[in-house]
């Protein structure tokens, strides 16, 4: 973790302004007086969670904040982007991951809905009668992918790409053995063997397209850095070794807080040293990511412990 | 006649009066492209005074090359371009497809050097506040969407891509450059959902609901081969306007070397959105033949050569 302004301006600065922004249903919009959304609460709650700075105000945001994430699950188990969609998508893997570092039992049925959910949404694209179908297509010569290799998509049935996958994991690590499908351990194993699949050459993620057309794309902060916090139980891989490589040697080009907060994270987390001296503190009150709240609350995490809020103990403590 | 979200009437094309478009030679993204686009704004006699206009450009994804997305330069002197002409305001908007860090791909693209400070001008698309609208055609399954609030809103949005083909649609111009605001924090990044839906119809519809008023193409470098990211940067020298979002791209197709009705997407669109007939469609500015420059196409799209 950061020590210095960085870290003290999350304390400060961060919690107030992400409570600040909270809207009376209890949710966090993607902007100031946006209207509540399921990601930018989740992200929110995360945030407010590793802080650690848990007081009457913080205290009462969460729970108004959990109250809403409660309220916005489709009868199927699932959470959709808005309110208002009544079909869910990948938002449901970070629905299960927030709402497990509550540590309360009320919540159990909820996570467990949701994570049925998840486990049941297999994505199209690998069926056996897709492939069987694509095997006898030219486009199928254009991609290198292993087709037995299954994640999860954006959207219920269709196909896998590398963030809903790597959260889908996050999702289902750490939960009570009561809560995880009997298919858990079997789509993680999966999942896992995709996230490998589509690496970019010589390490990274994009979102999920290694290979276009026979030219090889080249991999992106954002992907490469959810897969490696998902394969983080992997260190020694030599997919892993390559990506972080990979990510330590493009932190110094990052222009974008949002990146550079998700790197700092991934680093911190395999217990990696920041290269370069990029600082998040520099993305401050002028620049654009205190008006867009997820990015403020990776912000926020990327200068908290990450490898404890990453954990299943995030935020036991204060339920204990 | 269908009233659609953004109460424009939806007519057949056979109903519709003959489409203008107005290509214009633009050798270099250094020149002053702001009288030029604002002298053309003019012929088309747009109403633009009081009113509040969206520009859509095409931007995928990070570009350090600038050859993947709507150059900067193009995008601010429209902007210029349309508040010299008295719109009260002129946002700048776009959902990244393959990105979701738009902070990292507008840095890449230069945006702010280009535009100024970007906080009250650039909407991220992929995380506005959405709207449920049903869509008024069928040709995919999708049935509804969700789209940002700011699209649904404005009095006026101009489509513009960059000339460029694409390896699933054959061309991506004005009409496929609407993905982009299709919203990532509902769909995803890509926006997977459309290309399940068939891209071909997803393209009309998404386009039958907010259907772009105006198209500017910048086609000063645009992009031939395995397009819209991988491909190789091809001057052309134009930027292409017009109206009719249809006619604009069947301008654009002509001017690549392509037939516009061999394009999937196009030739529907020909029948519900706009024209793609030359009879329709009223040339002004440079002629096509004067422009045209062949673009290179995989294999697969070779079909969408005209006839000899």
């Amino acid at each position: 973790m950061e020590d210095g302004p960085d870290k003290s301006r999350a304390e400060n600065f961060g919690a107030p302004l992400l409570v600040g922004t909270q809207n009376s249903d209890g949710g966090w919009g993607f902007h100031p007086s946006a209207g509540s959304r399921v990601e930018p609460t989740c992200w929110v709650l995360k945030a407010l969670t590793a802080l650690e700075s848990r007081n009457g105000l913080t205290g009462q945001a969460v729970d108004r904040g959990l109250n809403f994430l409660m309220a916005a699950q489709l009868p199927d188990g699932s959470w959709p982007s808005t309110p208002e969609m009544k079909t869910g998508c990948w938002v449901t893997s970070l629905a299960c991951w927030v709402l497990r570092d509550a540590h309360s039992e009320k919540y159990q049925i909820a996570i467990g809905n949701g994570l049925r959910w998840i486990c049941r949404d297999w994505p199209k694209d690998s069926s056996p009668w897709r492939r069987r179908l694509r095997s006898f297509s030219r486009k199928n010569q254009h991609f290198k992918f292993a087709d037995g290799a299954r994640g999860w998509g954006w959207t219920p049935r269709t196909s896998s790409w590398v963030e809903p996958t790597a959260l889908a994991l996050l999702a289902l690590e750490g939960q009570q053995d009561s809560v995880l499908p009997s298919s858990a351990q079997k789509r993680r194993k999966l999942g896992e063997a995709l996230l490998y699949d589509r690496m970019c050459v010589g390490g990274g993620w994009n979102c999920g397209n290694p290979w276009v057309y026979g030219v090889p794309d080249d991999p992106l902060v954002v992907p490469t850095s959810w897969a490696l916090l998902a394969l983080r139980a992997h260190p020694e891989q030599r997919e892993s070794l390559d990506s972080l490589a990979w990510l330590e040697r493009s932190f110094g080009d990052i222009k974008a807080p949002g990146s550079l907060a998700l790197a700092t994270i991934c680093l911190e987390s395999y217990g990696r040293e920041r290269p370069g001296n990029a600082s998040l503190s520099e993305y401050d009150v002028e620049n654009e990511s205190t008006r867009n709240t997820q990015v403020a609350a990776w912000r926020a995490l990327a200068v908290s412990d990450t490898r404890r809020w990453l954990s299943a103990r995030a935020g036991a403590e204060v339920h204990d | 006649m269908i009233k659609t979200k953004r109460n424009r009437e939806l007519t057949p094309s056979f109903q519709r009066p003959n489409s203008r478009v107005a290509i214009r030679r633009a050798v270099s993204y250094q020149q002053e492209l702001g009288a030029l686009i604002q002298e053309t704004l003019l012929d088309f006699k747009l109403p633009v005074k009081g009113k509040t206009v969206l520009l859509k450009p095409n931007l995928v994804g990070q570009d350090p090359l600038g050859v993947v997305n709507t150059h900067p330069a193009v995008i601010a002197a429209a902007r210029e371009a349309f508040l010299r002409l008295g719109a009260s305001r002129v946002l700048v908007g776009d959902g990244p497809a393959m990105d979701r860090d738009t902070e990292a791909v507008l840095e890449s693209v230069r945006l702010r050097e280009s535009l100024g400070p970007l906080a009250n001008v650039f909407v991220d698309l992929n995380i506005d506040d959405v709207e449920r609208v049903s869509l008024p055609t069928y040709a995919s399954r999708l049935k509804e969407l969700y789209f940002p609030k700011t699209v649904l809103g404005v009095d006026l949005v101009v489509s513009m891509p960059k000339l460029k083909t694409h390896h699933w649609a054959g061309v991506t111009l004005s009409l496929k450059n609407m993905f982009g605001v299709v919203p990532g924090s509902c769909y995803g990044w890509p926006k997977n959902v459309l290309h399940w839906a068939g891209i071909d119809r997803a393209i009309l519809d998404i386009n039958a609901a907010v259907r772009p008023d105006f198209a500017i193409v910048d086609g000063i470098v645009g992009m031939e081969g395995n397009g819209p990211i991988q491909g190789t940067p091809k001057a052309c020298g134009v930027l292409i306007f017009g109206d009719d979002p249809v006619a604009v791209d069947a301008t654009c197709c002509r001017t690549m070397g392509l037939a516009p009705e061999k394009v999937k997407y196009l030739a529907n669109a020909g029948t519900m959105l706009g024209h793609i007939k030359v009879h329709n469609i009223q040339q002004v500015g440079e002629a096509i033949a004067a422009v045209r420059s062949p673009f290179a196409v995989l294999r697969e799209f070779e079909h969408l050569r005209p006839a000899a």
